[in-house]
């Protein structure tokens, strides 16, 4: 039943995916007809500018939206395995805002020395914030066992990264302002070729790694202590899962700026859908089902009060929270849980 | 399945942070199971996770099938070691099969695909537990008793060698706990597994172990079979429940009673042979004595017992620990160092209705009669090892009864007596006392008394303390014959031998016959250690006399005051007597005063018991040394080997002396300065003509007990022939052997040795 289950939510999604990948194609300020479509996909028409509209705008940022929710998503899933806590995220435990402290920091006094830093740098300044605060989630921890705690923590680590942001945002130069006040709201406009490539070939590889880790990450599901038991190097595992999840989470930081919620909602929307846990199944509609979502949030921050654009975290919060509501919810009411 | 060699420790300390328990060692072998408890937080859980490998052990070693843990890897150690936590797990979306599939991990490649035999075992697991129609539900849908089956799954699944569990069945009902418990013995035995569990549940505990782990705070109490671990008084130790009621329990399976007596199996070991009383002071001891230096004599390695013991008199080993002189005299008699085994209970008045017990040489508490006879089915299992210790290295064992076999208010429970006899499958002979008249009614009396089946265990008679000729008694020996149907094995004269006795009510204390050198050792109403004394009764001219009377002691040529078990009490005994007063005016003529041990205490100016050692309070002594007593609650006990440091004039003769003897006691005694010293290191001191020592045994030395006697005769102008007296060591090594000899021959050794099942002449000798 299980692998019906899966094999149908497999397609479904792919379904979603390429229909919403042509309707982004579509939409826009510049109306694109559909024969016209197809002549510049299969390379009938090379030059003007609804070609360039395409492949140096609409398809990098369709692409950028997939590869951003299959990151978050895929995040959120390992945040949430080892945490044991349904509501562990990039976003919610602070990490998307660390990494968007680093970025910012990089940006504006990198910037004003007239250093350029390029995506890589980006990626690499992303990526120092969001394990600092990775690294200081877990020590926390330590120090507490109880989960709903620990996320309390993480947003409160997350209002200090803001604030340090802000801050930042505040004694820059105003030629850099404008710049950093659209990316750290989070925005996928303007996103490149370049950058879109270095993402992809960052988050593919995190996913094949995630998806080598499947039989321990598997094993854990009934606990660390059980998981040790029949062999599994628990220690060494769960460096791997923060090194991913950070990796994960400060890639898209970096050239999206933060995106919240996809991380937490994805794992749990996917998971009613196939109705198990196994992590062979959920890497990879966790990874299908991120972009999915995300590619229909960032057509509707584009779309829904065009001309004029919305931050993607705008609208991944209004469609998602109810959904994270939901799951506390529903959680409360199985009572108890490893984060009571 | 290969054959489990299981799991062992060696020496293993375990710990968090820090060492909680240390030198844990014990083994858990293929279809065993062994179950740990102890109270809440004593270290239960962190003693399985150190074992399982979640803990790093501390120190010392766990060894899976024979091969230190260490050396196999995580995987490895998976596949033989399995565990059932407490953790209560709440995996999401996971079913029952899921869970159980875990259990494959260590069996399955690197991408976790579970190959169709991983289903199978996976299948059979699930059925092992009766799971089969559970398997496809979640399990986050099923009760806590279904769930604790499915995590017993999943350990099997792991096709483990050992299986861990740390408390398999809290939470769970009745029901289920029944159904696990019998899953688990089921496993183990079917499956050969190795299995350890803790367990709070005492009862389960007592029916499934093979073995028992006990352990509490302060470290692993004891390991050993249900028998051993389950009495009543080391469970409430354990638990730390001693004197709490239980009865809100209901009939708890650890209460005494509940356990069928354990038997000791004797064939193969060490013969057995029991000297039982129609009643006390027969000449058990004496009997018992004698069969000792017989079977030694005639080559047998021979040791004797006596399971419990009343006495005053105490005797230290060499390890320091007590143990009743009878069986020190009876040690001496098999040629052999006296040893805690031959005696493991003493009990020792403290006063009318209390007993100081002491078990295996150590104290153990004071207690009333009833206290006593409730703890004293505890003391089956301390009984057993001690025999069976003594059985070790012994051919032959001559046990001593106590009392009468058939005080029948108190047989329930014997362990003295028949009960032992049944424990030990001993013969028994039955001792009777003619002295004392009415040997009719003691023996033939007793034997009808007893039960059938104890009875049968009475395998002759013997008539005690016999005087005039043995001819008037042949019809005597007849009417017994024919009455009880059980020969007597003989009629010993009374013997007029002179020997430590045990009992207060030794015949000793009596005599009041003059001698032309009169002793008087002051008869303190808790007297205890007399035998110090007993080298005396060596010399014809010497006669020693117990006395509470004031003409005896201004009579007398030497006065000695004896050891007590109530100093202090003692002490007003004496000043309420007059004879305080009548001690104090001898003192004042240059009499001769000597005190051992407490009658040393009370020779000083003070005793004091601010810990109420004894009875509390503080006494004026006789101040006739310038010394005080402060009662701590250490008891000392060490042998003493030392000299005679110093002496007064009175008694310089003694000066150098090598003393040989014992210590024990609990007062601490603070001489004054330029008090002069008596025997060497600070154990005694002199003033004029008293003196006082700690030493036990000190007129054992025949140069000791002849300088004393010299001098008291010196100073009552008298004359006095010492050339008799050996060292009393020397002197007892004669008496046993003539006793030995006059016993030998008034007793049907023959008989004897076939009611043991032994050849009668082994080396020809008789």
């Amino acid at each position: 039943m299980n692998q019906k289950r899966f094999i149908l939510t497999m397609i479904g999604l792919c379904i979603a995916l390429v229909f919403l990948a042509v309707l982004s194609l579509f939409s826009g300020s510049v109306p694109i007809s559909v024969s016209e479509l197809k002549e510049i996909m299969f390379g009938q028409v090379k030059e003007g500018m609804n070609v360039n509209i395409l492949f140096q705008i609409r398809l990098p940022r369709l692409i950028g939206a997939m590869v951003t929710g299959s990151a978050l998503a895929l995040s959120g899933y390992l945040l949430q395995t080892f945490f044991h806590n349904p509501i562990a995220g990039p976003f919610v435990l602070g990490i998307s805002s660390g990494a968007k402290l680093t970025v910012a920091f990089a940006m504006v006094f990198l910037l004003s020395k007239g250093w350029k830093i390029g995506s890589a740098g980006m990626v690499l300044a992303a990526f120092a914030g969001a394990m600092a605060v990775m690294l200081f989630v877990l020590l926390l921890s330590l120090k507490v066992r109880s989960m709903s705690i620990l996320v309390v923590c993480g947003i409160m680590v997350g209002y200090i990264c803001a604030a340090v942001t802000d801050l930042i945002v505040t004694f820059a130069d105003d030629s850099n302002i404008v710049n950093l006040h659209n990316w750290s709201l989070g925005s996928l406009s303007g996103i490149g070729i370049p950058e879109v490539e270095l993402m992809s070939v960052i988050v593919l590889g995190c996913f094949l790694f995630v998806l080598f880790l499947s039989k321990p990450i598997g094993a854990l599901r009934l606990g660390e202590a059980y998981a040790a038991s029949v062999g599994v190097n628990v220690r060494l595992l769960r460096v791997f899962l923060i090194l991913a999840s950070s990796l994960l989470a400060a890639c898209v930081t970096a050239f999206v700026g933060p995106v919240s919620f996809v991380g937490i909602a994805v794992p749990h929307l996917v998971k009613g859908a196939i109705g198990t846990t196994s992590p062979w199944r959920m890497i990879p509609v966790c990874f299908l089902g991120g972009a999915a979502v995300t590619m229909l949030c960032d057509l509707i921050a584009r779309t829904f009060f065009a001309p004029t654009e919305v931050s993607i975290s705008s609208v991944t919060a209004v469609l998602l929270v109810p959904v994270v509501l939901w799951i506390l919810l529903k959680k409360k009411k199985e009572g108890g849980g490893p984060y009571a | 399945m290969h054959e489990s060699q299981g799991i062992r420790t060696e020496a293993l300390t375990i710990g968090y942070d820090s060492d909680l328990i240390k030198e844990i060692t014990f083994a858990v072998r293929g279809g065993e199971i062994v179950s740990v408890i102890g109270p809440n937080g004593c270290g239960k859980s962190t003693l399985l996770k150190t074992l399982a490998g979640h803990l790093k052990e501390r120190g010392g070693f766990v060894y899976l099938d024979g091969k230190k843990r260490t050396s196999f890897d995580k995987k490895e150690i998976a596949k033989r070691l399995s565990m059932v936590m407490t953790e209560r797990i709440n995996p999401e979306l996971m079913t029952c099969r899921d869970v159980v599939a875990t259990g494959r991990y260590p069996y399955t490649g690197h991408l976790g695909i579970l190959s169709e035999s991983d289903q199978k075992v996976i299948e059979e697991a699930l059925n092992s537990v009766d799971a089969q129609e559970i398997a496809d539900r979640l399990f986050s849908n099923i009760s806590d008793g279904q769930r604790q089956r499915i995590m017993l799954a999943r350990a099997v699944a792991q096709e483990p060698d050992i299986l861990i569990l740390d408390e398999p069945t809290s939470y769970l009902d009745l029901k289920y706990r029944i159904e696990l418990l019998t899953e688990i013995r089921k496993l183990t035995k079917e499956k050969g597994i190795a299995v350890l569990l803790s367990i709070h549940e005492l009862e389960a505990a007592m029916r499934i172990s093979d073995t028992v782990v006990a352990m509490n705070r302060e470290g692993v109490q004891r390991i050993g079979s249900v028998e051993e671990v389950f009495t009543e008084s080391f469970i409430r130790k354990l638990y730390g429940i001693e004197g709490m009621d239980v009865s809100i329990l209901g009939s708890v399976p650890w209460k005494v009673g509940y356990i069928k007596k354990p038997c000791v199996n004797t064939t193969g070991k060490a013969k057995v042979i029991m000297v039982q009383g129609t009643m006390s002071n027969v000449g058990k001891s004496l009997l018992a004595a004698a069969l000792c230096r017989i079977f030694t004599e005639d080559g047998y390695r021979t040791a004797p017992f006596k399971s419990q013991n009343m006495a005053l008199n105490s005797y230290v080993t060499k390890d320091g620990l007590e143990m009743g002189r009878a069986q020190v005299m009876q040690a001496e008699c098999c040629r052999r160092e006296p040893a805690v085994e031959m005696n493991p209970i003493l009990l020792k008045p403290v006063s009318d209705h209390r007993s100081q017990v002491i078990v295996n040489g150590r104290p153990v508490s004071n207690m009333n009669v009833k206290e006593y006879y409730a703890y004293k089915k505890d003391c089956i299992p301390v009984i057993i090892e001690a025999f069976g210790r003594l059985s070790e290295t012994s051919e032959i064992i001559v046990v001593e009864g106590a009392g009468s076999p058939a005080e029948l208010n108190l047989k329930d429970g014997d362990i003295v007596n028949m009960g032992l006899a049944a424990l030990l499958s001993a013969p028994v002979i039955l001792v009777g006392d003619i002295d004392r008249g009415g040997i009719f009614a003691q023996l033939i009396g007793t034997v009808d008394l007893l039960e059938v089946d104890e009875r049968e265990r009475i395998a002759g008679l013997v008539v005690n303390k016999f005087r005039g000729d043995e001819a008037f008694f042949a019809k005597g020996i007849e009417i017994l014959e024919s009455k009880t149907k059980k020969p007597v094995l003989g009629t010993i004269p009374y013997l007029s031998l002179l020997f430590e006795e045990e009992d207060s009510l030794s015949d000793r204390l009596g005599s009041h016959e003059k001698k032309p050198f009169q002793i008087a050792v002051v008869r303190l109403p808790h007297m205890a250690n007399y035998t110090d004394f007993a080298t005396f009764d060596q010399l014809e001219d010497v006669g020693v006399s117990y006395t509470d009377r004031a003409e005896d002691l201004m009579d007398s040529d030497l006065i000695l005051l004896p050891g007590t078990k109530n100093t202090i009490e003692d002490l007003r005994w004496l000043k309420k007597t007059g004879l305080y007063n009548v001690i104090l005016s001898e003192a004042k003529k240059e009499k001769l005063i000597i005190g051992i041990c407490g009658g040393y205490q009370i020779l000083g100016k003070w005793i004091r018991d601010p810990a109420h050692t004894e009875c509390g309070g503080e006494e004026e002594g006789l101040g006739l040394l310038d010394m005080e007593t402060v009662f701590g609650t250490e008891k000392i006990r060490t042998v003493f080997e030392g000299v005679v440091e110093d002496a007064e004039e009175s008694l310089a003769a003694l000066r150098g002396c090598r003393v040989k003897g014992y210590e024990i006691h609990m007062g601490n005694t603070r001489i004054a300065e330029g008090m002069r010293s008596f025997t060497s290191g600070g154990t005694g001191c002199c003033k004029g003509t008293v003196y006082g020592t700690y030493v036990h045994g000190f007129f054992d030395c025949k140069e000791i007990a002849a300088g004393v006697l010299r001098s008291a005769a010196a100073k009552s102008r008298k004359q006095i022939d010492t050339i008799g007296l050996t060292d009393y060591v020397e002197y007892k090594d004669k008496q046993y052997a003539k006793l030995a000899a006059t016993v030998r021959a008034h007793l049907d050794m023959k008989k004897i040795y076939e009611m043991m099942g032994l050849p009668y002449d082994k080396n020809g000798t008789v």
